[in-house]
């Protein structure tokens, strides 16, 4: 020990360049993939293209970042795809209710409002059986997931249904020429980070993670902190799809979200957050979200055909964790 | 039950043809020595105490012998041969290196014989598992080593003492030439103790070499011929224990000079009870009761499984007794949680700080702020106060680390349990319950450790110390009552202490005897 304080204060360069390299690998990756990218198409760096991929990858970002709060928690959601339509449905049928005038009889804000509510009342529902039916959480967000994606296929028979003359602000709009969504989940992670690092809920989800009996035995509500982070990612589905609405004007019962779940799982853990819980940083997954959009913009202007997407996904997954396991060890 | 393992008797020093010599060892880490040029011989048959600090570089020297990290300088010979550098763990097992090491490294869900034959399963002629063959050696084995144990039983419903058997018998079922155990008696009763000590010395007469490795330096003295001593990367000396007393092991390895002290009786005052337990009971705990008083330091000695930690996670919230119940200061308490506990102002170090007592993957501020957290208000952590309190922690109890900001994953045992008690500390906890609390932590700091128990009570904190090592009771328990299954057995002041009459109480010869539970 004494030998390696003597050593860090000995070259302070060094040093930094080491806690750097320990705490913000993932931007100094991110920075190299920028500038291969660059190199290798100089087209990608045109502001225009750059906005782009981050537009794209707000809304699975989004979900992400509710996603690492549960994932740090030590457990995962599987049903964010089919929640997100479902409520991207409350949303739109809601929207569409008009009287003999034509008017809408639900004010915007509030079909909004109860978008919110019912994606964050299938997170509490995940919680709920988690914790109370001591089950694991794989299979209990799967189920409810395929119940969630069912009611939606019922109450909109199948079919894709249309918002009416839905604003399309939040999905389409720019804040200084900035997507909307992407502002939406800057806020939203900068939130969460301030939400884990400084809050004492986030010092718990940490614990609970970590250690969960340690953290019952320090008197920790392990069940009602792990119920509140699904209720997080539930919420942050049911944001997601507001702007997915406001994007589509639409939500197609039977695949709307589809997949989203898996996607966000994967920006969570190509930012560095480990699955076995304890262990995550929100900007690792912002970060994560946008290494998956440029890899999918690249294939584009590197002419690569598209029907190879997902083996691309696949590569940069296997050697995001195989990065992760060889600085820890 | 006769004293077992009798006085060793031979050996001045290694033979000129040892079983094993280590050689000019050294091995550094991220440039920290961890060894220094270390000599190391134990010969055919001799068993071989090792003692040192956390960190003297016991195991690193063990890890080496048995191949898991390659020495940076020096050589291995075994039985005069030369070791290549490089070898693995399992060239070193088939040269007849076998080490048990200190947590258990056995597959829960698989038999006992799956488990002793695992990747050298008898195969019949139809190329299968020939499960008959493979049970009737694992009966053979084990039934050598004096165990009676179902081969086919899995390994999770053994109890602890048993799943070691299973480890020495897999260790014995290789052609082992020199057995190394890592700190073996750390999760064993005393009775279960002497029956290893007896193996030990079977296995020393057939010709097999035994490196000892203990933290209980009385053991040692009672099992080995000589023992090592290893302090920060040297060794320090090589001795036949007939020549040292475990005080003279304690001194080389700190260093230093170390007192033996005893406690005296409680003097605070008698009628100031802050905690009164009444009636225990549950599947285990049948009536249990005892009162502690303000300042006291109460010990709790018996057998593993006698119900001791059971009874504290009873009056922690953590476990719902049948009937029971608690006072506070005279006031009857509900306890349904940890939370309830903690209102209370109870703290609880638990026995197994990894499991139960700490986050091990976040740092020394986080772990110890949880309960202070929980017990104001507010959203936000308070940087500043919650930094104040740490540091005014980490120099109370001078815990070593490098920061607030270090994970406890990388403190030492003794540190890591500092760490667990300022949980409790900084809550402000009135009755501290530690369980086991110098388990896995060496001599300096567990001489650190209770002088702050000490402080602790001096300053009015009601203290119970839940111990299966009973010279740690003598020396800093006021009073002690003594559990077996179950039951309070025995109640002892620190002037009528002895470890015999405590043991008396412990075992089934006592039991059944005096009822002392007030």
């Amino acid at each position: 020990m004494e030998a390696l304080e003597a050593e860090q204060v000995s070259n302070p360069i060094v040093d930094l360049a080491k806690t750097v390299w320990r705490d913000y690998s993932i931007l100094v990756v991110f920075c190299a993939i920028v500038l291969v990218c660059g190199l290798a198409a100089p087209r990608f760096l045109n502001p225009g293209n750059l906005l782009i991929i981050l537009l794209n990858a707000s809304i699975v970002g989004t979900i992400a970042l509710g996603m690492t709060i549960v994932i740090i928690a030590g457990g995962i959601d599987l049903s964010c795809g089919p929640v997100l339509a479902t409520s991207g449905a409350v949303l739109i049928l809601l929207q569409r209710m008009v009287n003999a005038d034509g008017a809408s009889t639900v004010p915007l804000p509030v079909a909004i409002v109860a978008c919110l509510v019912v994606g964050a009342a299938f997170g509490y529902l995940n919680g709920l059986i988690i914790t109370r039916a001591r089950l694991p959480p794989f299979i209990v967000t799967l189920a409810v997931g395929y119940i969630a994606r069912g009611l939606t296929m019922y109450s909109c028979r199948g079919a894709t249904i249309m918002g009416n003359n839905f604003p399309g602000i939040l999905g389409n709009g720019r804040l200084f020429e900035i997507p909307i969504p992407f502002v939406i989940m800057l806020a939203l992670a900068i939130a969460f980070h301030i939400l884990l690092t400084r809050t004492k809920f986030g010092s718990y989800v940490f614990a609970v993670g970590g250690n969960e009996n340690a953290a019952r035995y320090s008197g920790i509500k392990v069940d009602r902190i792990r119920i509140l982070t699904y209720m997080l990612v539930g919420l942050c589905t049911a944001i997601s799809a507001v702007i997915e609405v406001s994007r589509m004007a639409a939500v197609a019962a039977a695949s709307s979200g589809s997949l989203y779940e898996f996607e966000a799982i994967t920006a969570v853990v190509v930012g560095g957050t480990s699955l076995a819980g304890g262990r995550g940083r929100v900007i690792g997954t912002v970060v994560g979200a946008i290494i998956l959009g440029i890899v999918l913009n690249m294939m584009i202007m590197l002419n690569i055909s598209p029907y190879l997407v997902l083996t691309v996904k696949g590569g940069v997954i296997l050697l995001a964790v195989l990065l992760q396991s060889r600085e820890r060890s | 039950m006769t004293p077992s393992a009798t006085a060793p008797q031979r050996l001045k020093e290694a033979g000129p043809d040892p079983t094993l010599r280590m050689r000019g060892i050294s091995k550094s880490f991220y440039g920290v020595e961890v060894l220094h040029r270390v000599d190391f011989a134990v010969d055919r048959g001799e068993v071989m105490g090792m003692c040192g600090e956390n960190g003297a570089g016991k195991s690193t020297l063990m890890k080496i012998l048995s191949g898991i990290h390659p020495q940076d300088a020096g050589e291995v010979v075994l039985k005069g041969q030369v070791v290549p550098q490089g070898a693995t763990p399992r060239q070193m097992q088939r040269l007849g290196v076998s080490m048990i090491h200190q947590e258990l490294n056995l597959l829960n869900e698989l038999t006992v014989a799956q488990n002793i034959f695992l990747c050298r399963e008898p195969v019949s002629a139809s190329g299968l598992i020939d499960f008959r063959k493979m049970n009737e050696d694992a009966a053979r084995l084990l039934g050598k080593l004096g165990e009676k144990i179902d081969p086919r039983r899995k390994v999770r419903d053994l109890k602890i003492a048993q799943k070691q058997m299973v480890e020495i018998a897999k260790a014995t079922s290789f052609n082992v030439e020199i057995l190394v155990m890592d700190e073996p008696t750390s999760v064993l009763t005393e009775r279960e103790t002497r029956i290893l000590f007896d193996l030990i010395a079977n296995l020393s007469a057939q010709g097999i070499a035994v490196v000892y490795i203990s933290h209980r330096l009385k053991e040692i003295g009672d099992v080995c011929h000589r023992v090592t001593v290893l302090r920060d990367g040297y060794l320090v000396a090589t001795k036949e224990v007939a020549e040292v007393t475990p005080k003279d092991l304690a001194t080389l390895m700190v260093g230093r000079e170390v007192k033996d002290t005893r406690a005296a009786d409680f003097a605070g005052d008698p009628d100031q009870v802050v905690l009164d337990v009444r009636d225990v009971a549950d599947d285990l705990l049948r009536g249990v009761g005892f009162k502690l008083r303000k300042g006291e330091i109460l010990g709790f000695a018996g057998l593993v499984g006698a119900g001791r930690t059971e009874l504290m996670e009873v009056i922690f919230g953590i476990r719902k007794p049948r009937t029971g119940s608690v006072l506070i200061d005279g006031k009857p308490v509900v306890i349904r949680n940890a939370m309830d506990a903690i209102r209370a102002d109870l703290g609880f170090v638990t026995e197994d700080r990894k499991e139960t007592g700490l986050v091990l993957c976040r740092d020394i501020t986080e772990n110890a702020n949880y309960v202070t957290w929980q017990k104001t208000p507010g959203l936000f952590k308070g940087r500043r106060t919650t930094a104040a309190n740490t540091r005014r922690m980490i120099e109370r109890l001078g815990i070593r680390c490098t920061g607030a900001g270090q994970n406890v994953s990388n403190l030492s045992g003794g540190n890591q349990q500092k760490v667990a008690l300022s949980k409790w500390l900084l809550s402000g906890a009135k009755i501290l319950v530690l369980d086991e609390p110098t388990r896995g932590v060496d001599v300096g700091a567990r001489q650190e450790l209770y002088r702050i128990i000490r402080e602790l009570a001096a300053e009015g904190v009601a203290i119970v110390v839940v111990s299966s090592d009973l010279p740690e009771i003598l020396s800093i328990c006021e009073r002690v009552i003594v559990m077996h299954e179950g039951r309070v057995t025995g109640e002892l002041t620190a002037s009528q202490m002895t470890e015999t009459k405590i043991m008396y109480c412990a075992t089934d010869v006592g039991a059944g005897g005096e009822h002392g539970g007030s």
